[in-house]
């Protein structure tokens, strides 16, 4: 079985996001960046209340929205989890996404005054290491 | 966590009123909190919290209307109906003369409902000794021993007034780690008085605002949050008549740049702005601190500078 996690994250009072979007914006970052991997045991709703002495509630509210997102998946008698990648997006926002990340890509490329096959051929040897990881 | 096997109310008055000579505390007071939870009461001095407590734990009699606490009538608790509710306030006043000991074996002889594990608990987080006098210990461990006799009673209702006025950082994280994580909070709901929001948006589930001896707001601190905003606008010239902008709580001219809060004002409030001859027109979230005290101060607001 997974162990928890340690979920190294802070939140601030005072801040203009209520502390539950904090939570869930910090979160979302940490599995973006693959700091948390699928299959990662989060901490309890009350590990993470005491770690950073706010309401249970508050993590319980946070955690339940990261779930119905998609971000977290619960297993039956034995906490959340990150739940793996796919379903998060739909399929109109993936593509928006894939658009402007190529965009964004090209627009670098431009800049760099760098040969698009030679580019092709570096993008292709980067996108082995995607390939690799999700298989 | 907190919640009661008591469905119903906690507390519950109807058209109370306090009026000590001319000056009326508490101005026909409809409140009614919900057993469960921690709810925090924020007012500004004066707003009525202390008067209400008195009247409602019989301390205070009322000059009309109906106070209910724990389903009974506040004019006729009985001591058995005392034993349900704890009550901490900040002088943390106990004998001083007496040891931690004899404090804790008088109380232990007083409430049959005695709970010797959660007074271990709670006064664990503390470096209390028994042989120490009450005088010897410090505020924050004079605030700490007192919630641990307090949650000993096995309260169904806690009510905290100003809890952590004075103590140091190290205290205060204490006395909000046991409010917040002890196994002795289970069943017990909280009323937490403060003035002190960073505490409340730790701590609160529902929050009370009360001005002038009336109920202002009532619903979870996030709902009211999100009900004030902060407009910047770019406004050339003089802006609007302060009079004239809808829901206004605070109003600021900085460096050229006026600066709204206001309170229930959606999108159409950027076309207000436009009307009133803004170019450019943002709108920004704002801290709970923030909302809550533009709101108590909105009587106070200063004219805006043209």
């Amino acid at each position: 079985m997974a162990r928890t996690r340690a979920l190294p994250i802070q939140i601030a009072t005072g801040d203009p996001r209520p502390i539950g979007k904090q939570i869930v914006d910090a979160v979302r970052m940490r599995i973006a960046t693959g700091e948390l991997e699928p299959g990662a045991q989060l901490p309890s709703v009350r590990g993470l209340a005491q770690q950073l002495t706010i309401n249970p509630n508050t993590v319980a509210k946070a955690y339940a929205e990261l779930t119905a997102e998609g971000w977290l998946e619960s297993r039956q008698g034995l906490g959340l989890y990150v739940a793996p990648p796919r379903q998060r997006l739909s399929a109109a926002e993936r593509d928006r996404r894939m658009d402007e990340a190529i965009q964004a890509f090209v627009h670098e490329v431009v800049a760099l005054d760098y040969p698009p096959d030679r580019a092709i051929a570096r993008l292709d040897k980067a996108l082995g290491v995607l390939a690799k990881k999700s298989a | 966590m907190n919640e009661t096997p008591h469905a119903g109310y906690v507390i519950e008055t109807r058209g109370l009123t306090k009026r000590y000579g001319q000056k009326v505390a508490i101005d026909h007071l409809d409140l009614a909190i919900e057993s469960g939870n921690i709810h925090a009461i924020v007012g500004a001095n004066g707003a009525g919290k202390s008067t209400l407590f008195r009247i409602l734990l019989g301390f205070l009699p009322a000059t009309s209307g109906e106070a209910r606490i724990l389903g009974r009538d506040s004019r006729r608790l009985t001591p058995s109906d005392r034993e349900r509710i704890g009550f901490v306030n900040e002088e943390h006043t106990l004998q001083g003369w007496m040891t931690v000991a004899a404090v804790t074996a008088m109380q232990r002889r007083q409430y049959p409902r005695w709970n010797q594990a959660a007074f271990d608990e709670v006064i664990g987080h503390y470096n209390v000794q028994a042989s120490q006098k009450v005088s010897q210990l410090s505020r924050g461990e004079r605030a700490g021993f007192n919630l641990a006799l307090s949650l000993a009673q096995r309260p169904e209702l806690l009510v905290l007034d100003e809890p952590t006025l004075g103590l140091d950082v190290v205290a205060k994280r204490a006395f909000l780690e046991t409010l917040l994580h002890s196994h002795a909070m289970a069943g017990c709901t909280v009323i937490y008085c403060s003035h002190q929001m960073e505490e409340v948006e730790r701590v609160a589930d529902n929050l009370i605002i009360m001005e002038r001896g009336a109920l202002r707001n009532i619903s979870p601190p996030d709902d009211f949050r999100s009900r004030v905003s902060h407009w910047v606008a770019d406004i050339p010239f003089r802006g609007p008549d302060p009079r004239t902008i809808p829901g206004l709580l605070d109003a600021q001219r900085i460096d050229g740049i006026h600066h709204y809060l206001v309170l229930d004002q959606g999108e159409e409030f950027a076309e207000f702005l436009h009307a009133c001859g803004a170019r450019d027109v943002h709108r920004l979230p704002v801290s709970l601190d923030r909302a809550v005290n533009s709101f108590l101060s909105k009587q106070h607001a200063a004219p805006v500078a043209a």
